[in-house]
């Protein structure tokens, strides 16, 4: 018996070991070097200097870090449960089309999802041009003149914003409706049976089962959403970045730019604890509201 | 038994001896020209490769302009693994040295390549020494030049006898000139990069520069009355935009979309435009047009500019081999000599002697402006200056919304003074 167990031991140590020596030696060993690089002066490459925590008191005064901070919570703010609730909204609409209507439909809202960045980049930076824009006949009519969006800051992260949801939807749709696909039919036919309500079969059916893949949704977009960085540092280029910084764009900018690496690794352990704080928060808010249904 | 292994032995002894084809020196080339200079360059190593084939051979990769490619060199040279020679902006080599990147070109190198510090106009020769060492050899310098619809120009009575645009210098002269365009029926006088203030940023310090101002350097930047003269030079634009001269938050192709398209008659642009201008031409798409040194509108002439160099990466823990140092000095030496297919791309070649060729000379508008050389202004000399840098990152916060008179000029003056005094 003891000589068994023993061997079983053995055996998951050596089924585990590989995921365990790749997730220490690519996670776990670089998350330690940060915190520590954290505590010195240093350059993009090379041996820092040990200055204790005068990076983090630098931090904490650093007016540009609290905007990348505002605007990464107000990113987040916007994106994440209204471009679930947009998913969800389309998800319900596609699952009533039938056969290819319903793919080509899909296709049409997973299309931008396929996307690169720098490709999504080109195609709002020439719509929303300021001379040659098509979306300014849009703006015009609505604002009384031409807006440059990508240089007037209160309407900057709205439009990363709306652009975003725009360009990640498909993925959330398609959860969505798989979600939707697996509530069984006969829970739809024994309501119409009692007479139920378009929004009573909605409240009392689907949005109990859909729960699960809601609370998936959400989680991926926040953790997703709380590393904004491509689509803002593209079209702030040039421009007032320090006004629309978000906190990635900011650790890039001290590490690759500025070559302080030191004061970046302040930066990401910052963000690494902000985003801890938002999962278990969002985690646990979810599991009571889930839990009294 | 014992003849065969003597039979092994002495043919291998003789194989030994059997001179091997020595293979061609191949030269690792990185650059970061992706444009139309990026097609050009790509023949001149074509061409070079023709020529030296069988000895020297250049295997070319082109990477991302700015800070992806800044920041690969820096950290594959670090570990040994940069190429072994690459282009390199004048204006980064002060923070390449610092970082230790650059390998130094002796004064035996440069005597090797038959150049010196006469081939070159002063400040750029200037520009790749830090500290009393020479760390890049000057390729050519890239201006930016004031692009003229000649039609316009004409009738609005703006070019002289020359066939030049004429009574164009002095601040209030040139908007007076500007607004007679306007009133010509011209939709916009003069456009430029007004959505990018580290763009405009070339524009400003060429007028900073023109009132005798500096931009100063570490620990010392704008002191005194630079900072008014700061000032002076955003409110020139900043006015174009107020009187409805210059079009506002026009940003990189829709200034030049703006000049090529008609609807503008001045555009103030780098050199580098020059061949989509050259194209259209050919395809009959285009007006009239030329490119000349920017006006003086303060006291005297002076324009920003920047030069492409060569640089050789010090590559840490990696012996060269003479073979190999004397294959890249033969490719600088070479592409020196033949940068005059390289004025195309409208840049101005830094080597003199290409630049006083009768074929240069009739080049145009390059034979035009080739002369702003004499009045160029660099970089500062910083570890924060340069192309793509923390001060041109300043610059696009502190100048962008001044432009288009969101703020004033002296508070946009007082912000870049901040952001360069809290660079550390």
């Amino acid at each position: 018996m003891l000589r068994n167990r023993r061997h079983e031991y053995l055996a998951a140590a050596v089924l585990v070991a590989p995921f365990v020596l790749i997730f220490g030696w690519m996670f776990i060993y670089p998350t330690i070097q940060m915190v520590q690089i954290s505590f010195t002066k240093s350059p993009l490459i090379g041996e820092g200097v040990w200055i204790g925590l005068e990076n983090y008191t630098r931090m904490f005064g650093d007016r540009v870090f609290w905007t990348a901070v505002w605007n990464t919570s107000y990113f987040v703010l916007l994106t994440v449960i209204p471009g679930t609730a947009v998913a969800l909204a389309i998800a319900l609409m596609v699952s009533r089309l039938k056969g290819w209507v319903q793919s080509i439909i899909l296709a049409a809202f997973f299309l931008p999802f396929i996307l690169p960045v720098t490709v999504v980049y080109l195609i709002w930076d020439w719509m929303l041009n300021l001379q040659f824009g098509v979306a300014q006949f849009i703006i015009e009519p609505l604002v009384g003149k031409r807006v440059n969006v990508w240089r007037t800051t209160p309407w900057f992260m709205p439009m990363v914003a709306l652009l975003t949801i725009w360009w990640t939807n498909g993925f959330s749709i398609l959860l969505f409706l798989a979600g939707l696909r697996n509530i069984p039919r006969e829970l739809y036919e024994a309501a119409a049976l009692d007479g139920g309500t378009r929004w009573q079969v909605f409240r009392s059916i689907t949005w109990p089962l859909i729960w699960p893949i809601t609370v998936l949704c959400l989680t991926i977009q926040l953790i997703l959403q709380l590393k904004i960085f491509d689509q803002v540092y593209l079209f702030a280029q040039g421009g007032r970045t320090q006004a629309t910084m978000v906190l990635v764009q900011y650790i890039y900018e001290q590490a690759f730019q500025k070559n302080s690496s030191g004061y970046a690794a302040t930066i990401a352990v910052a963000l690494f604890v902000i985003v801890v704080v938002f999962s278990v928060l969002q985690f646990q808010v979810l599991r009571i509201r889930g839990g009294d249904k | 038994m014992k003849s065969l292994l003597k039979t092994i032995l002495v043919s291998t002894a003789l194989m030994s001896f059997v001179p091997v084809v020595s293979a061609a020196e191949t030269v690792v080339w990185w650059d970061f020209l992706g444009g139309g200079d990026g097609v050009r360059m790509k023949k001149l190593i074509e061409d070079f490769n023709a020529e030296h084939s069988g000895q020297i051979e250049i295997q070319a990769t082109t990477l991302d302009w700015g800070v992806p490619f800044y920041t690969k060199v820096q950290t594959s040279a670090a570990v040994g693994e940069g190429p072994d020679v690459m282009t390199y902006h004048a204006s980064r080599i002060p923070l390449a040295v610092s970082q230790n990147t650059l390998a130094e070109i002796t004064p035996d190198d440069m005597s090797t390549m038959g150049l010196s510090a006469d081939t070159f106009a002063q400040q750029t020769w200037e520009a790749v020494n830090v500290d009393g060492k020479q760390y890049a050899v000057p390729f050519d310098t890239h201006p930016i030049v004031l692009y003229y619809n000649k039609d316009k120009l004409e009738a609005a009575g703006l070019i002289g006898a020359d066939g030049l645009p004429t009574g164009l210098d002095g601040v209030d002269n040139f908007k007076a000139a500007l607004q007679k365009l306007k009133d010509g029926g011209t939709t916009w006088a003069l456009s430029t990069t007004t959505a990018d203030g580290s763009f405009a940023f070339r524009t400003i310090y060429s007028f900073l520069c023109q009132q005798d101002g500096s931009i100063g350097t570490d620990g010392h930047w704008l002191e005194g009355d630079n900072l008014d003269k700061l000032k002076n030079s955003v409110q020139v634009i900043a006015d174009w935009v107020k009187d409805g001269l210059t079009p506002e938050y026009t940003d990189y192709p829709s200034n030049v979309a703006l000049f090529t398209s008609g609807e503008a008659a001045f555009m103030i642009n780098g050199v580098w435009e020059v061949p989509t201008m050259v194209d259209l031409e050919k395809q009959g798409k285009l007006f009239n047009w030329g490119a000349i040194e920017l006006p003086v509108l303060f006291n005297h002439a002076c324009t920003y500019a920047d030069s492409h160099t060569f640089a050789i990466p010090n590559n840490v823990g990696k012996t060269v081999t003479p073979e190999k140092h004397a294959a890249v000095l033969e490719v600088i030496k070479w592409m020196s000599e033949h940068s005059l297919f390289w004025a195309t791309a409208g840049h101005i070649p830094a080597n003199k002697s290409v630049t006083e060729t009768a074929e240069y000379k009739a080049m145009q508008p390059q034979a035009t402006y080739a002369k702003l050389t004499a009045n160029q202004v660099f970089d500062p000399k910083s570890p924060h200056a340069g192309v793509a840098s923390p001060l041109f990152d300043i610059a696009g916060n502190a100048f962008t919304a001044a432009l288009n008179n969101e703020i004033d000029a002296q508070t946009a003056a007082e912000e870049m003074k901040q952001g360069l005094d809290e660079l550390q």
